[in-house]
């Protein structure tokens, strides 16, 4: 465990130094996540004018809410997306083989090893929007509420992560070149809106087998003391079963890769 | 660029983009169908809670068919965005070719464009078809042969428009390391203020007026209203003045921005 902690410090500070080599670039990708938050804002403030209660939630609660999907949002970018990006170029380019005869977990290195230093800028901007939302929502939120809100968070992402990858891993059968991750992003914005709008087998599906809804209005349900022990639960299954599934996947694909690129 | 070689170039592109089929139709049946959800169930929800049966001027029904349009036409608008397609070229150094080629840059891509464009008008019919069905044809009353052949000439325009509107963001690429960020933040912007993500009519009243004399509303938000025959002779011969302003204006800045690149560039690509 001390060795993959080292190793990631070092993928970490490698990050830095290659993101200050490319300064412009630096700066445009803070202010695409700025505008991202804007556009957001604008969005749901615009929704809360014509109505008071959105998947039963009113405009302060709704704040927590987005606040929750530009922490997301940060957190995904930082840690995984460019890493999530080069995969399947990996693939078939035939690249692979450098990460799979490493000595530590594969899909630890490929999924981990380029931080986004930039968005970890926009990740500290979305934690400030985060304490602004939670500072001035008027109702009592407890500290167990927000210990749990932050560690809900941090099993949301690891959710998305496993459930990009479903996308991405059938690279190494399909002859595509990026796997099925269009698809991925065109159903990405069912995370962003409350879970409570989806009804019916929808809802069923996008919880459970396609868990995208249950990302960010868990946690958020959580910390507005509307959750239960079930809401937790349900969470933190769902997440044991989609990576354990994501293992069985990425090992069956890995097997399949002929190193030869396609 | 003689019309015979645009064609060619445009049905090159087509049967490039057709190659990988499967994947073609995956996708676009899959966003669609992930698009029209997230917006059924959110304004499904809007009026539920809401308790109102009009919101910004737009029963449910006037709505999804709001959206469906929106979907459909910023498709035709937008073609198949290839994300830094005219960058990639300064990027890879292959920018160098179209110097030497006996044809414009622009008018070869923007033909290469309009092949992307051929698949896309098949799914545009087949999906618009299938949406017209589950919407209830009484929705759909307002659309008439006229309404259907003005929408057609101001998304040609818009087509147009958005294509100039993003060379400039794709010519940076003379100067920075990475376009893609100011893609992302032109789409963003062109979502919020174009009427993709909602109708403007939702917007505050000085928004609204603001927008009109901006170039992002005549990418989706026109062009649908056009469509459900919400715009008369001259309110449409005044869009259609806008738009081309403002693609005279960005075609305006493409030129000095390519014009300025053309120095910069060294052609080794990265």
């Amino acid at each position: 465990m001390l060795r993959y902690i080292r190793l990631y410090a070092h993928f970490v500070r490698f990050s830095f130094s290659r993101a200050m080599e490319f300064r412009l670039d630096f700066f445009f990708r803070i202010a695409m996540d700025c505008l991202f938050y804007a556009v957001q804002l604008a969005f749901f403030g615009i929704l809360y004018r014509h109505t008071s209660l959105l998947g039963g939630w009113n405009l302060d609660q709704a704040w927590v809410f987005v606040a929750g999907i530009f922490v997301a949002d940060a957190l995904q970018m930082t840690i995984f997306a460019n890493n999530l990006w080069w995969l399947p170029i990996f693939v078939n380019r035939g690249d692979l083989d450098y990460y799979l005869v490493r000595p530590v977990s594969s899909l630890f290195f490929l999924g981990t090893r380029d931080f986004a230093a930039n968005s970890f800028v926009n990740l500290l901007m979305a934690l400030g929007v985060l304490c602004w939302a939670l500072f001035r929502y008027p109702g009592s939120l407890g500290f167990v509420g927000l210990v749990l809100y932050a560690l809900l968070t941090i099993v949301g992402m690891l959710l998305l992560f496993a459930v990009h990858m479903y996308f991405l891993i059938p690279v190494f059968w399909l002859q595509s070149s990026r796997g099925l991750d269009e698809i991925y992003w065109s159903i990405h914005v069912l995370s962003e809106r409350p879970d409570r709008i989806f009804h019916g087998w929808v809802r069923r599906v996008l919880v459970s087998i396609l868990p995208l809804a249950l990302i960010i209005s868990f946690p958020t349900r959580v910390v507005l003391g509307e959750g239960s022990a079930w809401t937790i639960v349900h969470m933190v299954g769902v997440t044991f079963v989609a990576w354990s599934l994501l293992f069985v996947f990425w090992n069956r694909g890995v097997r399949s890769y002929s190193s030869a690129s396609s | 660029m003689s019309p015979r070689l645009f064609l060619h170039v445009l049905s090159v592109e087509t049967r490039k983009l057709m190659s990988y089929r499967v994947e073609f139709w995956l996708n676009t049946a899959v966003g669609f169908l992930a698009q029209f959800g997230a917006i059924y169930f959110l304004w499904k929800a809007m009026f539920a809670e809401s308790e109102h049966s009009i919101i910004g001027g737009y029963s449910f029904d006037e709505m999804l068919l709001y959206y469906v349009s929106a979907i459909l036409l910023t498709k035709l608008v937008r073609g198949r965005e290839r994300e830094s397609a005219l960058s990639q070229e300064i990027y890879e150094g292959s920018y160098t070719r179209y110097i030497i080629y006996p044809t414009s840059f622009f008018r070869y891509k923007y033909a290469q464009h309009l092949g992307a464009l051929a698949p896309a008008s098949v799914q545009v019919m087949v999906f618009g078809a299938a949406a017209a069905v589950a919407i209830g044809p009484r929705t759909l009353e307002t659309i008439s042969m006229t309404s259907v052949a003005m929408t057609m000439v101001i998304v040609a325009i818009a087509n147009l428009l958005h294509f100039v509107m993003k060379a400039p963001v794709e010519g940076v690429a003379f100067w920075a390391d990475n376009v893609w960020s100011l893609d992302v933040m032109l789409r963003f912007i062109i979502g919020i203020l174009g009427g993709a993500m909602l109708p403007l009519d939702l917007y505050p009243t000085w928004a609204q007026e603001l927008l009109v004399w901006l170039p992002f509303q005549y990418i989706t938000y026109f062009p649908v209203r056009v469509l459900v025959g919400e715009v008369g002779g001259i309110d449409f011969a005044i869009g259609v003045a806008i738009a081309l302003f403002w693609t005279a204006v960005f075609a305006g800045v493409v030129r000095i921005v390519w014009k300025r690149g053309d120095l910069q560039y060294t052609g080794v690509g990265i």
